[in-house]
């Protein structure tokens, strides 16, 4: 069962399937895009929906109610694709004549310039290594091979490498990140060539990036099925591990929040029989101070706890990442938290810190 | 250089005077425009026509007017003005000539 929709193409109305729409639509945008700087283009594209309905009418003579995907792309197959339409040299001359007036200045600014990020469409774990192939115009595979035998140096580097460069290169979420991944420019053009490559990649399933590029001899086959298989693994491991550690995360995160909750209800007095060290952290301390301690502990622990939790989720579930608001919100609560802290052991000087039950331990 | 690139960019070298020799016989509709230079091997995707059927029409080489049809809305009817047919017959000439030339080469 298909969803459709009903539209209005050239004046004559049509039902079609949801992804029917989706891969219209998008192509016309795209041509809308390649036609922008001619002149009458909202003729010309008048002229494409006109005969785009009159194809699609064919196929609704013959008995066909609903128009889906499959006529959509035979009809983009006879129309052809933007840049089947843009091929050859003195296309490109006329354009550039055309357009003389407005010349690509977004080419003039961003031309060229590479920007290391993460490639979300052929990664394994973070999509670090695919990114740094585009990001280096080197060969996926060698790059993986490479950090694969890198795993095997004593107390693997390359893992904590990974992970901070996981955190730390940007994922290509857009077309435009995608350009300057690859260090393409950044026009209309570009943008609108990703965003046709990226659909047909979607609506033909096809998942084979690595052979999209030129036939590879039978060492690099098999040297993608061991990464492959090497890669699966990994990702088995690292959901296994997530999984693992989800449960007590989740329960020191629901155990601070019971005590945030009993300390708004009731009040200091509350630690003084939480825990076996309570008393003794807070003996001596004024009210206000200790309270003051007490959030500051809280964040201090419960914000990375909240983060590694969500991080966790955001991989096995999909979640979606938070809102650059609340990431601030939360790094700058935590820095508070930190300074909370450092002052009310400053206050409460040496005597606090030895009244903790873990000084006494390291102290033996 | 391959050999389907300068195939294609003599195609489209052509592709104006061929519409305009078509439409110098009769005026046509776009879809049998699109019929006929297919027929013809002359382009391959529809879409090459469209944006080239406008400027011909902005360069008031064509013109058109919209005719009722019997299966669905009305459709453009594309016909040569007395400019485009004066530029038809430059371009004859130099298609002449161009031929002229070929076969000199040729034959010698």
């Amino acid at each position: 069962m298909k969803k459709t929709l009903t539209v209005n193409l050239g004046g004559t109305v049509f039902h079609i399937d949801e992804d029917a729409y989706q891969l219209l639509d998008k192509y016309l945008a795209n041509l809308r895009i390649h036609f922008r700087k001619e002149e009458g283009s909202e003729e010309i594209m008048n002229d494409f929906e006109m005969r785009i309905s009159e194809l699609f009418n064919e196929r609704v003579r013959l008995g066909h109610e609903v128009i889906t995907i499959e006529h959509v792309e035979e009809v983009i197959k006879r129309m052809g694709k933007p840049e089947e339409l843009f091929g050859g040299e003195d296309e490109k001359e006329y354009v550039r004549e055309e357009s003389k007036a407005h010349t690509f200045q977004e080419e003039e600014t961003t031309g060229g310039r590479k920007k290391l990020m993460r490639d979300p469409d052929n990664r394994v774990l973070g999509g670090v290594a695919s990114g740094i192939a585009a990001y280096m115009g080197w060969d996926i595979t060698a790059i993986r091979l490479i950090m694969i035998v890198l795993l095997f140096i004593p107390y693997a580097p390359i893992v904590i490498l990974y992970l901070i460069l996981w955190l730390v290169m940007p994922l290509a979420r857009t077309a435009a990140d995608k350009l300057m991944m690859r260090g393409k420019s950044v026009t209309l053009e570009n943008i609108g060539k990703t965003v046709t490559d990226g659909f047909e990649k979607v609506s033909s399933n096809v998942n084979d990036y690595m052979s999209s590029d030129k036939p590879r001899s039978f060492l690099q086959q098999l040297a993608d099925l061991f990464v492959n298989v090497v890669g699966f693994i990994l990702k088995f491991f690292a959901i296994l591990i997530g999984i693992i550690l989800l449960p007590p995360l989740l329960l020191v995160a629901f155990i601070l929040v019971i005590v945030t909750f009993a300390l708004i209800a009731g009040g200091t007095g509350v630690l003084y029989h939480l825990s076996p060290f309570g008393a003794d952290l807070l003996a001596g301390t004024p009210i206000p101070l200790a309270i003051m301690g007490c959030i500051g502990f809280i964040l201090l622990i419960g914000i990375p706890i909240f983060a590694l939790v969500y991080a966790i989720c955001m991989q096995l579930f999909k979640a979606k990442p938070l809102p650059n608001t609340a990431k601030w919100t939360l790094l700058i609560l935590w820095i508070i938290s930190v300074a909370l802290s450092v002052i009310y052991f400053y206050q409460t000087g040496i005597n606090g810190w030895s009244t903790l039950p873990w000084y006494n331990f390291f102290n033996i | 250089m391959n050999a389907e690139n300068v195939k294609s960019q003599m195609r489209k070298g052509t592709l104006e005077y061929c519409i305009l020799l078509l439409l110098k016989k009769e005026p046509a509709y776009t879809s049998d425009i699109i019929q006929k230079l297919q027929e013809a091997k002359l382009i391959v995707v529809e879409g090459t026509l469209y944006p080239l059927l406008t400027r011909l029409k902005n360069s008031e080489l064509l013109s058109y007017q919209w005719i009722e049809s019997t299966q669905g809305p009305p459709r453009k009817y594309y016909q040569l003005t007395p400019k485009g047919e004066e530029f038809l017959g430059e371009l004859e000439i130099s298609w002449q000539e161009l031929n002229d030339t070929i076969n000199h080469i040729r034959n010698n």
